[in-house]
Parts: C-alpha cells; structure tokens; sequence
C-alpha cells in the first residue's frame, strides 16, 4: 500500500512591536517577572483592548508577501476558556473574520519549486507564561498580550522537507520585514503540526494527530518524518491512528504522546463587543504595504542579477536580516560585492560566532569596514594585513587608513619606487639572474623574498612579481 | 439543541468553575423552560432569521486604532499586590499539569 | 434647607459667593451619609473627603463640580479605594487605576463621599441582590419597598439628599428605573458618548455610564463633564459635544407615544398623570402621535436581553478566578483553586445566570439563541430607527408602577412580564440617549416618564424633559425637599 501525508502547519508569531496588542505595557524580551504588565494584562475589571496600529500595519504586511486577501474591515472575536495563563477568561482573537485569507507561498525544496496553500492570517494575544517547579506553578504576566500572528497552511504539505522549507520561508518573510525575531529557539515563533495518513489515491483523510513544542525548524523536519513513519506502520498493520496531541523527543527520536484529544473544546466565540469593527481603507493598507521593507527574497533577485553575487552567496547573506541589511549598507559604500559577502560570511561571521553576537551588535560600522574592502580591492593591503587590521578594529574601532598607517601597513604600489627596490636587490644577487635564465624558478621565489625582507613586506606583491619578471626578462 | 436536565446543567456549571446545589438546579431548570419557551417565540417573527446579527447598534466614529507606544508597566509589587498567594514577584498556584 | 439640598448650579452659585464651603457640604453629606439606614454604602471614604474639602479655598467660577460632594457605584475602578460589584468574590479588591469618569470628576473638584452598594455584578433590577443585602428606598418610611437596581445605593443617595449627583451604570435600564422609583431624573447618554474605561462590565454591547441628578440641567452639565473619546475605550465617540437650548417652548418637536407600551400599563394614576404631561408638551409647541411597535418585538425585548446579557457577562467575568484579585484559596490543582473562588464568590443567582450565559453561546445553541437574539436585537433598532426618522423623541411612562415590595419582586426568570417594565432596554439595544424624570406620586411614592431620542441628541432629548420639569415644577425632588401633596 502506497501512503502518503497529509500535512497542516500552524505557526504562530510573536510580534516586536513597541507594546502589546491590545494594551500600552512595554513588549519586552527577559524583562524581571511581571515588570512589563499594565492592568488589562491581569485581566482587572473594568480595563479595555485598544487595537495596536502597528500590529495591524505589520500583519498586513506579511498577508501581501503571502498573497492573502486582506479584509477591508478588522473584527475580533472572544475564545473563552479558563487557565492559569489567561488572565481575563478569554482569549481576544479572530475567528470568524481573519485579517489575510486564500494565500500561497512556493518554497524550494530540493531545488524544486513546490507551492503551499495558505488558508488564513490573523491577529491575536499571546498567553502569560507559566514556570513550573516542585509542587506549584509561577505565573509571570510579561507575555500576556503581546501580539500574535498565526497563520495556518492548507494541508498541502506532504512531507518533513517541504514543512521545514515552509517554515523557513516564514521565518525569513517576518525576521526581513522586522515583524517579528522568527526565532523558533526564543519562542517567538512557534510551529504545531497536523499530520494524518492516507492510502495514496484515497480523498478522505486519516485521524489528525497534533505536534507540539517544536523548537527548532530541524526538529519540524523530523518529527514530521519520524511521525509519517509511525502513522504509516500503524495503518499498514490494520491499527487505527489516534486522535492525539504528542512532541518530539530529540534524543530518542520519535514522538512522544502528551495527552489524548478528548472532544474538542467549545470556545464559545462570540464577536467582541468592546472593539468597533475598523475600517481598513484601501489607503490604509496600500501604505502598510508600501512601507514594508524587501523580503530576502527580493535581495537575493538583486544579489545575483544586478550585483552579481553567486546563489550560495545570495542565500547565505539573507539568512539573517541584519547581515543582509549590512551588506546593503556596503553597497551604498562601493562595488566590491564578491568582497563583502566574503568577509561577511567568513571573518565577521566568524568574529561574531566566537564572541557570541548577534549583528547588530558587531563593533565595526559599515563606513570603516567598507574602507577597509577598498583598501585589499586597490592592493593597498594584503588579505593577511587586513586580517590583522580587522582584529584591531573590533576592538577599536576607527578609520582603518590612519591606522594602516600608523602601524606602517600601507602596501607600496608605486612603479617606479619598485623598481628601483627591485634593481638593488639584482644587483646584490647576481647569481639569481643566472639562475633565472637557466630556468630555475626557485629564483623568483628567492628574489621576491629579499625584496620583501628589503622593503618590510610592504611592496604590492602582484605589481612586484611583475616588474621583477620583466626585468629580469630584459636582463 | 441540547435538551436540559440536571447532567447538562452540571456540566455547564463545572465548566464554568463553581459548584451548584440540587435545589439550585431545579430554579435554573425552571428559569431554562421559561426562556427557551419565550426564544422559541422569538423564533416565529417573521424574517427574523434572515436578518444579520447585531453586535453594534452604531458603528460610531471611534477612537480606533492606537500608536505603538508604550506606557509605563506597573511594578512587580503593584502586579501581584492584590493576590493571596504570591512567590518570586509571581502569582503562586498549585502546579499546572497538563 | 441645606445647600447640600440645592441643585449643582444652585450650589455653585452659593459656593462661589462664598456662602457656603465645600468643607461644609462634605461634612453634611458625611453627616448624612453616617445616618444611612437605607443601606447605601459599600464604604466612605471619610478622611480623603474631608482632605479634599480642606483643601478647596478658592472657588472656580467656571467649573460648576468644584467642591461638590458625590458617590459613585460600587463597579466603578477607583484606585486605592477598595471596589467589590456587590460581590465577595472580589471582597479586598483594591484597584491599580482610576476609572475616567472618575478622574474626570475629581480633576474637576468634585469630592467622592462614597462608594455605593448595587445588585451583585450590576446584573440585577431589584436592588436586592447585592452582598450587603436589600437597598431600601428612601421614599418608603415603612422599608417594604425596593427602590429598583443595579444602580440602588447611587439613587438611594441622591433621593434621601447625601448629595446632589451620583455615578451609576445603565445596562438595560439600571438608572433609568431607579430614577423612576425615586423621583430623580436619571440620564443615560448615546453608547460611546462617555468612555466605559474602568467600568467593570456587565454586558459592553448594552453597557453605559449613566448618572442620577435632581433636574435637567444639572444633568446636561454632567454629561458634557463626562463626554469625550477617551484613547483607553476603543468605542468612546468623537461626536461634538452637546449644546443645549432649554426653553419653555419646543415648537416643531415631534414626540412619539408608543400604543402597544401605553395599553400594557394599568395604573391609572400613572394613565392620567402622564396624560397631563403631553398636554403640557402640546402647549409647549410639540406634537404628539401615537405610533405602532410590531408587538412581538416588545415581547421579545426581555428574553432578547436575558440572553445577550448574560452571554456577555460570563464572558466578562471569567477572569474573576481568585488568582490575581479577590479572595484565593488553596487546593490541589488550578481548577479546585478557581472553583473554591467561583464558589464562595458568586451568590446563587450570578451562578443561574452564568449557566444561561454560556448555554446560549454553545455552538450547538448559538443560532436558535444567542444569534437570534442578536437578530432580534437588530430588527428592534431597525424598527425604532423608522420611528426617529419622523419623530426627535420617543416618550412613555418610565415603568408601569411605582416601588415594587420586596415580597411582589424576584430574582427569577419569569414568565409573566410586562412590556412596560422592560421598554427602557429600547435605549440599551439602540445606544440612544434616554432620560427619566418624576412626573408625580402615588401612594406618597415617585413615578416617572421616560424621553428617548437620537443617537447623539442628548440635547434635543433633556430640552423635551426640560419642559416637562417645568410643567410638574418637581425639579430638585428629594425626601428632604419633598413638599407635601
């Protein structure tokens, strides 16, 4: 029997807006417990959602590079339920009218292009945060209403691979457009996973079994595969899937069962009375739209065609919005792209790595690293000079020609000051010009050499090979 | 529509998070009788299920959309000051499971 | 008579000759307030009354709160003032902020005296279910009366004279009704016309900030006071203020008398009264008609409002769990916790109505309840919007009787009801401005008319009551101003 998956993905994205979705309280990342909370985020009597302009200008954001339709009014809806992590009783969020509706995305998988369905976008808050420990439970109310976004594929994904593509398309859709961090290790963005199995060819879906607490795009990846497998083998021996909520255990790799699902939760959603439906204007939403910043997507079309930049190149420079957005930035500065992208991805990826930092974080501006490129583009510098340099300006950061300079690092490119370094040094080696003409090699070698323990190593070595090989040549 | 007798009346309430008495499920079965007849009436006027649902009687010009600015949080003290049980800056309960 | 007595803009002009202080109002109305037997209070707030007072040396001569003592109900956030809702579920419970309209009066220098009792979670009518036990009416000596609800200790205060305004929430008639049994004038404004930001909600959709005083104007003045968007309550309106022209004469205004509410009402005290009232209208230039309401539709207003208000209130009130605010129990999971709290918090009767409330807005229930009655609600406004579109007012009979006895009340659903007790709830379903005002007495005890007009016409809807506070010379009624018939 042939099987296939039938898959359904629900991310949810947390925003980094300046304050919360539906009230004023700082959104704030490792803040101390409840420091960040203003009444509505207690759910105290008699406090009121006020809709975050923001939120909705990002949200309509993502819906357009997601090919949503957008709906010309926002409405909100109750989700009513009781638990410690929410503090009014219900949940503000958006069931009958999502924001974004009837999106796609095509994602490469494997190098071929593969087209997801999107059903619905929309807006709503996120839960407070609960800490478990020996016999009681903490609540800390700092995450209590910070803006959600949760999207929600069409169960067109048939495997690990396309869903981990899909979330990694996500991922860079809203860590470039700024919306959100996307980062599934931070909680700020988050996955579920729908899975059921069917014989290939069969219209009626399998039971659905639910995944949960993924914390990273690998592990979506394959907890899918291991749980395709596992589905696959229960339906093949005649053994029928449950309906349950499991998570993936990364040591063990396989998914573990959580809780059975029990009949599904009445929320009771009603429409919420204390936001008047808004009206999104087509103004409105074209100005959203128009302020979004380019999507990796855009970058990479810009890195290989207009700047020329490899694919492996284009790729790696847009995994991160901050790198990419340096790169721009060294753009504005020059043109030795093919440079910047090598020293991007190489030494300041490698600084950044051992010093633990993000990007925005890294110590050199885009001016003096941009000089920095011009001077090993001219020859000014070698790659080992600049080297040294760099490991200077981490720490210190500054004008890289005054200090090239002050540490007496500025190659010599000037012809005729080589030439007559290099007419001493042959003077005092005549046997190396015989050598030469007997055809040893070992003699350019040699004479480079002295002319570089000559002028301190400071002599442009290209230009220098040059005008030695002619020289001797004409000897 | 679910037909109401004294499980379902339980089960809403358990939902709901608080204990009723037998007695106090006899009114509200009486009170449901009264209701559900006069919602059955409302059901006969003509058109009425044709008619949108109203959440808003005036879609007035409002205070709609905010600036993301943020305002000043409460403190930790003011945050948990009106709990019984607080530990840590944090509101206390027994351990969540599940 | 004391100028405690006196309406604001009478008090004002007092205090700002100087003939009188805030220092003495306060410590009258504190006076007063002590001797309470009616049941009024939650609590006073005695010591920051007189604080306020002290410091209130000169008068402000365009502000006509400054120095004026008030009360406020009891489900109005106050910060560090303790607020219950009647309820002992939140028993203890001090808030973080101040509800605007509060802040609104106190910017201007009005000075709170107290907090007042009302029906448990504003989700009553009689006054009677409150944690503190029965409201009684002021105007009743033999204390068998009630004097109506949610809003019962806000007009208990203001009928037996501690103070001549106070603040209290009209959700399908919750001041309105009141104002009725104790002969104030009790005034509800358009739904987003002042900010709900800090009122603890019952039913948002129905919900309004609504207020008692002794005459028309002093109720204009409150509602400009109060009025304004607010950036903390997304449905506070931007409309201009109302600008008000009372005159004796209305010319050109039509009034609308609804037939079907008219032959549901008895009493021909009332009958007879209310008819003078329309004389007294007509002379003034206004034209009177009787119009037609589909019947139906007036019987469904009752059932329509049970449903809806109680959905929304079980909504609204599942964050009252005891983990954050109230009193908290221990136990062995979050959910023995939050039911212990739920438990001992709600009375009996919250309990039935929440079991309503959730009931309707099941899935399998929503369409033939809870949708419905949002259906129904819409054919009601669709069908008062025709009546405005000819006439500026709707005007009947506040209720179809005076003061009930506690023992003729109950807290029941019941089958027999009368479409004349529960036509003011047209105002909450539509969000129209509605005012009522004493018209007369019987048996010693106060009736009132209602006027409703449209949305955001709180002018044209208190100049009609103007004129009929003229006719019945009633203004500044309370049982210490009372003149005997």
């Amino acid at each position: 029997m042939n099987v296939e998956a039938v898959i359904g993905l629900e991310i949810h994205v947390e925003m980094q807006t300046k304050s919360k979705m539906f009230s004023t309280a700082p959104v704030t990342y490792k803040a101390d417990p409840n420091t960040a909370v203003v009444p509505l985020d207690l759910g105290h009597p008699g406090t009121m959602p006020v809709v975050n302009r923001q939120a909705i200008i990002n949200a309509i954001q993502v819906c357009h590079a997601l090919h949503l339709q957008i709906d010309s009014q926002l409405w909100f809806d109750r989700k009513n339920y009781f638990y410690p992590d929410l503090p009014k009783g219900y949940q503000i969020t958006q069931n009958a009218r999502p924001i974004g509706s009837d999106g796609w995305i095509e994602v490469m998988v494997e190098n071929q292009p593969f087209k997801i369905r999107i059903e619905r976008l929309h807006v709503e808050e996120d839960t407070a945060m609960q800490h478990h420990y020996e016999g009681f439970t903490l609540v800390d109310y700092n995450r209590a209403g910070i803006p959600l976004m949760e999207i929600v594929t069409k169960p067109d994904i048939r495997n690990g691979a396309q869903a981990a593509a899909f979330v990694e398309a996500i991922r860079q859709i809203v860590s470039f457009l700024k919306v959100s961090s996307g980062k599934m290790e931070e909680g700020s963005l988050r996955c579920d996973v729908n899975i059921s199995v069917r014989p290939v060819g069969t219209e009626t879906l399998g039971t659905k079994v639910e995944i949960k607490n993924l914390n990273s795009i690998a592990n979506v990846q394959r907890a899918i595969d291991v749980e395709m497998l596992r589905q696959e083998r229960s339906l093949i021996a005649g053994i029928p899937v449950q309906q349950e909520t499991r998570r993936y255990d990364e040591l063990k790799k396989e998914t573990i069962l959580m809780r059975k699902k029990t009949d599904a939760v009445d929320y009771k959603y009603f429409t919420e009375p204390n936001i008047v439906p808004i009206s999104l204007s087509q103004d409105f939403i074209s100005n959203a739209i128009h302020q979004s910043l380019a999507l990796a997507t855009t970058k990479r079309t810009r890195y290989q065609g207009e700047l020329g930049l490899s694919e492996y190149d284009a790729i790696q420079l847009t995994q991160d919005v901050y790198v990419s957005e340096y790169f721009d930035q060294l753009t504005t500065l020059g043109n030795h792209y093919k440079l910047y992208a090598n020293w991007l991805l190489g030494e300041i990826a490698s600084y950044l790595n051992k010093a633990n930092l993000g990007m925005l974080a890294f110590p050199i501006q885009p001016r003096y690293m941009a000089l920095l490129m011009t001077m090993v583009a001219k020859g000014d510098l070698s790659n080992k000079q600049a080297k040294e340099l760099f490991e200077i300006m981490v720490k210190n950061p500054g004008d890289p020609r005054l200090l090239a300079e002050k540490m007496n690092m500025l190659q010599i490119s000037d012809e005729g000051y080589i030439t007559q370094q290099v007419q001493e040094v042959l003077a005092a080696n005549p046997q190396s010009i015989i050598d030469f003409q007997q055809g040893k090699d070992r003699a350019v070698g040699f004479l480079i050499g002295q002319i570089m323990k000559k002028t301190g190593g400071k002599v442009n070595p290209t230009l220098t090979n040059q005008i030695l090989i002619k020289l001797l040549k004409s000897k | 529509m679910k037909k109401i007798d004294k499980t379902l009346l339980l089960d809403a309430s358990t939902r709901l998070l608080f204990v009723m008495t037998d007695t106090q499920y006899e009114v509200l079965i009486q009170e449901f009788d009264i209701l559900l007849e006069q919602m059955a009436l409302i059901g006969k006027i003509e058109g009425v299920d044709h008619v949108a649902p109203m959440t808003f009687s005036l879609q007035n010009e409002t205070m709609q959309l905010r600036e993301d600015v943020p305002s000043p949080s409460l403190s930790q003290t003011q945050a948990t000051q009106n709990a019984t049980f607080v530990s840590e800056g944090q509101i206390k309960l027994p351990k969540v499971v599940g | 008579m004391h100028w405690l007595d006196h309406t604001i803009l009478d008090i004002h002009q007092a205090l700002v000759k100087k003939t009188v202080t805030p220092l003495q109002l306060v410590e009258e109305a504190l006076r007063r307030a002590k001797a309470d037997t009616w049941n009024t209070f939650e609590i006073t707030t005695e010591a920051h009354a007189i604080q306020q007072a002290k410091a209130l040396t000169t008068p402000e001569v365009n502000n006509p709160f400054w120095g004026i003592p008030f009360v406020i109900k009891d489900n109005f956030s106050t910060q560090g003032i303790q607020t219950t809702a009647g309820s002992n579920i939140l028993n203890g419970y001090i808030p973080l902020f101040d509800a605007t309209v509060y802040q609104k009066l106190i910017q201007a220098k009005a000075i709170l005296i107290g907090k007042t009792t009302l029906d448990e979670l504003a989700m009553g009518g009689t006054g009677m279910t409150g944690h503190k036990g029965y409201q009684y009416n002021p105007f009743d000596a033999s204390k068998t009366r009630q004097i109506g609800g949610s809003s019962s200790g806000s007009a208990a205060a203001v009928s037996s004279g501690m103070v001549p305004f106070s603040l209290g929430s009209d959700t399908g008639d919750s001041v309105r009704k009141p104002a009725s049994y104790a002969g104030l004038v009790g005034f509800k404004p358009t739904w987003g016309r002042i900010s709900r930001y800090g009122l603890f909600p019952f039913a948002p959709s129905l919900d309004h900030v609504a207020y008692f005083t002794r005459s028309v104007e002093d109720a204009s003045i409150l509602t400009n006071l109060l009025s304004g968007p607010d950036t903390n309550d997304a449905t506070s309106s931007t409309q201009p203020l109302p600008v008000y022209h009372f005159s004796q004469t209305i010319p050109g205004k039509k009034i609308a008398v609804i037939h079907e509410v008219m032959d549901s009402i008895q009493n021909p005290i009332i009958l007879q009264r209310f008819k003078q009232t329309l004389e007294a209208l007509t002379k003034a230039g206004a034209q009177i008609d009787y119009v037609h309401f589909p019947l139906a539709l007036l019987q469904a207003i009752y059932p329509t409002y049970m449903t809806l208000s109680c959905a929304e209130a079980t909504s609204n009130n599942a964050n009252l769990d005891g983990l954050k605010f109230g009193p908290g129990y221990q136990g062995k999971t979050y959910q023995d916790v939050m039911m212990q709290s739920r438990t001992a918090g709600f009375s009996e009767l919250i309990k039935r109505r929440f079991v309503i409330g959730s009931f309707v807005l099941m899935k399998e229930n929503q369409q033939d309840l809870f949708l419905r009655a949002q259906r129904v609600r819409r054919m009601i406004v669709e069908n008062l919007q025709k009546i405005y579109q000819t006439y500026d007012v709707i005007y009947l009979p506040a209720a179809p009787t005076i003061a009930p006895k506690f023992t003729d009340s109950s807290d029941r659903l019941s089958s027999q009801y009368l479409i004349a007790d529960s036509h003011l709830a047209l105002g909450n379903f539509a969000g129209l401005p509605s005012v009522t005002l004493p018209i007369g007495f019987e048996q010693n005890m106060p009736f009132g008319a209602n006027i409703m007009g449209r949305a955001f016409e709180e002018a044209t809807t208190l100049e009609v009551a103007y004129v009929v506070e003229q006719f019945t010379g009633l203004k500044n009624l309370s049982i210490l101003t009372r003149k005997p018939s």
